[in-house]
C-alpha cells in the first residue's frame, strides 16, 4: 500500500501514513469550511488499506490542537468504521490520542470518544 | 462621518468589545480573526484553556454565519462558471469582556421560516444541564446529517456545553422574507 502524505494548512491537519511500519498520523489543526470534502480522501485512502489488512498491527496517532463539531462527527465515523473491522474480521487496530498535558480541553474529547467504543482499543496518551 | 467612528470605537471600548466585524465573511477571514484573538488574549495572559474555549466558540459561530446566513452576494452565472467564484455570506461578529468573562456575539439574517425551528432547538439547550448536553451531544453526533445542517447541528450543542451560562439569543423580525438571528455566549 502506497504511502499517504496531506500537508497541513491552517486549517486542516497534516495526514501521514507509512508503510513500513503501519502508522497513520493526523497532526494539527481541524476546522475547514467543508469538512467533508477533506476527509472524503482519507477516507477512500482508508477503505482500501482496510481491505489490504491483514494480521499486522495496524496504529492510528491523532494528536490534535482544535477541531471543530463538524471535524468530531467525522472523527466518530473513521472510529465506528474501524471498530467495525476490528468486530468483523478480528483486524489488529490501535488508536492512540495523544494530547499535551496542558490541553485538557482534548484530553476530554479523548475520554468522550472512549466511552462511545466498544471494542476498538483506543489509548488516551499524554505527550 | 469622520468624527462619528471615534465615538463608536469610544462605544465599543466602553461595552468592553475588543473585536468587531460586519460584512463578508469567509473561511481565510475566519482564520487570521481566530489567530489574532488567540494573540490578544495570550497577551493578557488569559488560560490557555479559556483561549481554547474562546477559540472555539469563535469558529463554530463565524462557520454558522458562512453557512447558514440569509444575506448573501451570489456569484452570476458567468462568475461561477468561468472564474468558479463562490457565493460571500455576511454577518456580524462581536467578542468582547465583561464582568470577568469573555463572550462571542454574532448575527446574521436568516429566513423566517426556519425561525420557530431555531427557536425551539435553542431553548430546549438553554434548559439543559451540562450532563443532559453531553448526552445530546453524543446522540447527535451518532446520528447522520440532519436535512440542510454540515455538522448534524452540533455547532449549538457544542457552544452550549463550553459556556459558561445558558446562550442567549434573540429573533428580530426585518421583513416578511427575513429575521436578523443573535446569539451569545460566554465563556
Amino acid at each position: 500500500m502506497d504511502s499517504l502524505k496531506i500537508k497541513a494548512t491552517k486549517c486542516t491537519p497534516e495526514v501521514t501514513f507509512n508503510a513500513e511500519n503501519n502508522i497513520l498520523e493526523i497532526k494539527g489543526d481541524s476546522y475547514p469550511e467543508n469538512i467533508t470534502d477533506f476527509f472524503s480522501s482519507v477516507f477512500t485512502w482508508l477503505e482500501e488499506y482496510l481491505g489490504e489488512l491483514k494480521n499486522q498491527v495496524f496504529t492510528i496517532n491523532i494528536e490534535l490542537n482544535y477541531f471543530n463539531s463538524s471535524s468530531s462527527k467525522l472523527l466518530l465515523d473513521i472510529f465506528e468504521r474501524l471498530e467495525e473491522e476490528v468486530e468483523k474480521f478480528d483486524k489488529k487496530i490501535i488508536v492512540n490520542w495523544i494530547y499535551d498535558a496542558e490541553h485538557d480541553n482534548i484530553e476530554e474529547y479523548g475520554e468522550e470518544f472512549k466511552e462511545d467504543l466498544n471494542s476498538l482499543t483506543f489509548n488516551l496518551v499524554q505527550k | 462621518m469622520l468624527n462619528n467612528l471615534y465615538h463608536f470605537k469610544k462605544e465599543l471600548n466602553e461595552r468592553g468589545i475588543f473585536f468587531c466585524f460586519s460584512g463578508p465573511l469567509s473561511q481565510d477571514l475566519l482564520v487570521e480573526i481566530g489567530g489574532t484573538l488567540k494573540h490578544k488574549m495570550k497577551l493578557e495572559e488569559a488560560s490557555s484553556s479559556t483561549i481554547f474555549k474562546l477559540f472555539s466558540m469563535f469558529v463554530e459561530q463565524t462557520q454558522n454565519i458562512i453557512h447558514y446566513s440569509a444575506e448573501k452576494c451570489q456569484p452570476s452565472r458567468e462568475q461561477s462558471e468561468e472564474a468558479e467564484l463562490l457565493s460571500l455570506s455576511s454577518g456580524i461578529i462581536v467578542v468582547g469582556y465583561e464582568s470577568d468573562h469573555y463572550y462571542v456575539l454574532c448575527g446574521n439574517m436568516v429566513e423566517n421560516e426556519i425561525v420557530d425551528t431555531l427557536r425551539e432547538k435553542l431553548i430546549l439547550l438553554q434548559n439543559m444541564s451540562k450532563e443532559e448536553l453531553k448526552r445530546y451531544y453524543k446522540e447527535q453526533r451518532r446520528q447522520g446529517k440532519n436535512g440542510n445542517s454540515q455538522g448534524a447541528g452540533l455547532g449549538f450543542i457544542e457552544l452550549a456545553r463550553k459556556a459558561v451560562k445558558p446562550i442567549e439569543f434573540d429573533f428580530q423580525n426585518i421583513n416578511e422574507n427575513n429575521s436578523f438571528f443573535t446569539l451569545k455566549t460566554e465563556i
